[in-house]
């Protein structure tokens, strides 16, 4: 069933002025349950895709649809895991995982119940009561990734989630949330710039063009899990997806250079 | 698991801090005890530590000293209660009107420091010479911190907590309370911290040239009676009141913020 459509999203930039093409026409499909990993050049407009996606920005022209339903406004169904520094500070790491659902009205007993749940899953049981400056980078993501768990989205959007992690902590995170996935079978669109990242993660790999965006091609993933890090055998598909990127990364460096 | 939960219990040397606060006001009192004896100035100028104890005593006995601090914090509260309410909602009206939130702005430098005292004769021509007209003194020598921190403390706000509320559905009153307001406190408490040292500076100033009650007027009634001990205790009276709203109660509200968002962790 397809959970998602984005049909010729188009938007503009203002840059000093200049109205600037940022997608050109993104079409994708997300069917349940997919993990989809969108690659591409940092500043392609991958992140600005999934913005729209969530609500947080509206396309030019173009529409996304939910479960067939056009969205406009964001909303709780689709929950997004920042690249960082998204948790609230003034709350608890309980209180974060919980202002979603606060939001949404449900009971307090229950609240907590979900909460607990989502922190076990992420191993942080024993930090609910601590405040977000105590906790390591990684610990945050993970807390960020319980958080947008815990209000049960349709769709999981994931924005360079892991971009500011340490390598160690990434591969542990790269591991658990694939187990995270089959175990709560939700729909992920996660975006990253990098290829190993997407290759681990993604069931679907789609490659974003220099600015303007557009789909330049897409891979199927097709390797048992839980894929690690290390796994020699998915060094083919790395080279796969390095060559259609390599020539964008270097447009991406000359149009920097203009 | 190489994380680890990074937990310092920072023990503050109360103790020492108490300590060192006594030994600098030993030295002070005996510096001063020092001059007097040195009889540069006459006693009627420069009065000795002991003298001005005496003074102290003389205008608790006589009811003067605690009339003055009740009717001077009376009126300091309210007006600042004033200054709060009115400057947040002026300061809120700015962020949703942005052409007058940047107009009214730009001449922030202006009204930031523009010295309370200055306000006085057009307090009095307007109001008159009464209570009010020190309220209102008060009030437009501490309204302009309050507006100006509200603004900015607001629009500072990093943008993805906004984002990521919005993103799990909080709107309206909702995003305000729970995001906007927690996200702007350890800026809005600078300005209010601010705003209490102007409003202080004011209602003294205000009520040495406009009042016949009060904390500035027993100041001003110890110079009309070259009664330099008077002068002195009003003086150590209004510094030892400054000190303690700041130390005890905005200080404190300070402290437990920054800990709480662990920006003292600076690392």
């Amino acid at each position: 069933m397809t959970k998602l459509q984005a049909k010729n999203i188009v938007k503009h930039f203002d840059h000093n002025g200049n109205s600037v093409l940022a997608l050109d026409g993104i079409n994708l499909n997300v069917e349940e349950g997919d993990f989809i990993c969108i690659v591409g050049p940092s500043g392609c407009g991958k992140s600005t895709f999934l913005n729209i996606v969530a609500g947080l920005e509206k396309p030019d022209s173009g529409e996304i649809l939910l479960n067939g339903n056009q969205i406009t406004a964001p909303g709780p169904d689709r929950t997004m895991v920042f690249q960082e520094g998204a948790l609230f500070p003034w709350l608890k790491v309980i209180d974060n995982v919980e202002f979603g659902l606060k939001m949404a009205g449900i009971p307090k007993d229950e609240r907590r119940q979900i909460s607990e749940r989502y922190l076990d899953m992420m191993q942080l049981t024993k930090f609910a009561d601590s405040y977000i400056y105590q906790l390591s980078t990684g610990m945050k993501q993970r807390v960020a990734i319980a958080r947008a768990l815990a209000m049960d989205p349709e769709i999981l959007l994931m924005d360079e989630p892991f971009a500011a992690l340490d390598s160690q902590t990434r591969d542990l995170l790269l591991v658990e949330l694939q187990l995270i996935w089959e175990r709560t079978k939700k729909t992920i669109i996660f975006v990253t710039h990098n290829i190993s990242e997407s290759i681990i993660l993604g069931n679907r790999v789609v490659v974003f063009k220099n600015r303007p965006a557009k789909i330049k091609k897409e891979f199927v993933i097709d390797y048992r899990r839980p894929r690690l890090a290390e796994d020699e055998n998915l060094q083919k598909y790395y080279h796969q997806i390095l060559e259609e990127l390599k020539s964008e990364v270097m447009a991406r460096i000359k149009d920097e250079n203009l | 698991m190489s994380e680890k939960l990074i937990s310092k219990k920072t023990s503050h040397g109360s103790f020492d801090d108490a300590a060192n606060a006594a030994l600098f006001l030993a030295v002070f009192i005996g510096v001063w005890q020092v001059v007097f004896m040195l009889g540069i100035w006459p006693k009627i100028s420069l009065p000795s530590p002991f003298m001005v104890a005496e003074s102290f005593v003389k205008i608790i006995w006589n009811h003067s000293l605690p009339v003055s601090i009740g009717v001077t914090l009376a009126r300091l509260v309210t007006s600042f209660a004033i200054s709060i309410a009115l400057g947040t909602l002026i300061g809120l009206t700015m962020i949703k009107f942005k052409g007058f939130g940047k107009t009214l702005s730009s001449f922030s430098a202006g009204l930031l420091s523009f010295p309370s005292i200055a306000w006085v004769p057009f307090s009095i021509l307007l109001i008159g010479f009464n209570d009010f007209g020190i309220l209102f003194v008060v009030v437009m020598s501490s309204i302009f911190s309050i507006m100006i921190s509200t603004y900015s403390s607001i629009r500072n706000i990093p943008p993805i907590y906004l984002d990521a509320a919005k993103n799990m559905g909080a709107k309206g009153f909702y995003l305000f309370r729970h995001v906007t307001i927690p996200a702007a406190t350890p800026s809005l408490i600078i300005g209010i911290r601010q705003a209490w040292s102007f409003a202080w500076h004011a209602i003294i100033g205000a009520e040495i040239l406009m009042s016949i009650v009060g904390l500035g007027h027993i100041l001003s009634v110890g110079r009309d009676f070259l009664d330099m001990g008077q002068v002195i205790a009003s003086m150590i009276t209004i510094f030892a009141i400054g000190l303690l709203v700041d130390r005890f109660l905005l200080f404190k509200l300070d402290e437990r913020v920054r800990r709480k968002w662990g920006l003292d962790h600076h690392r």
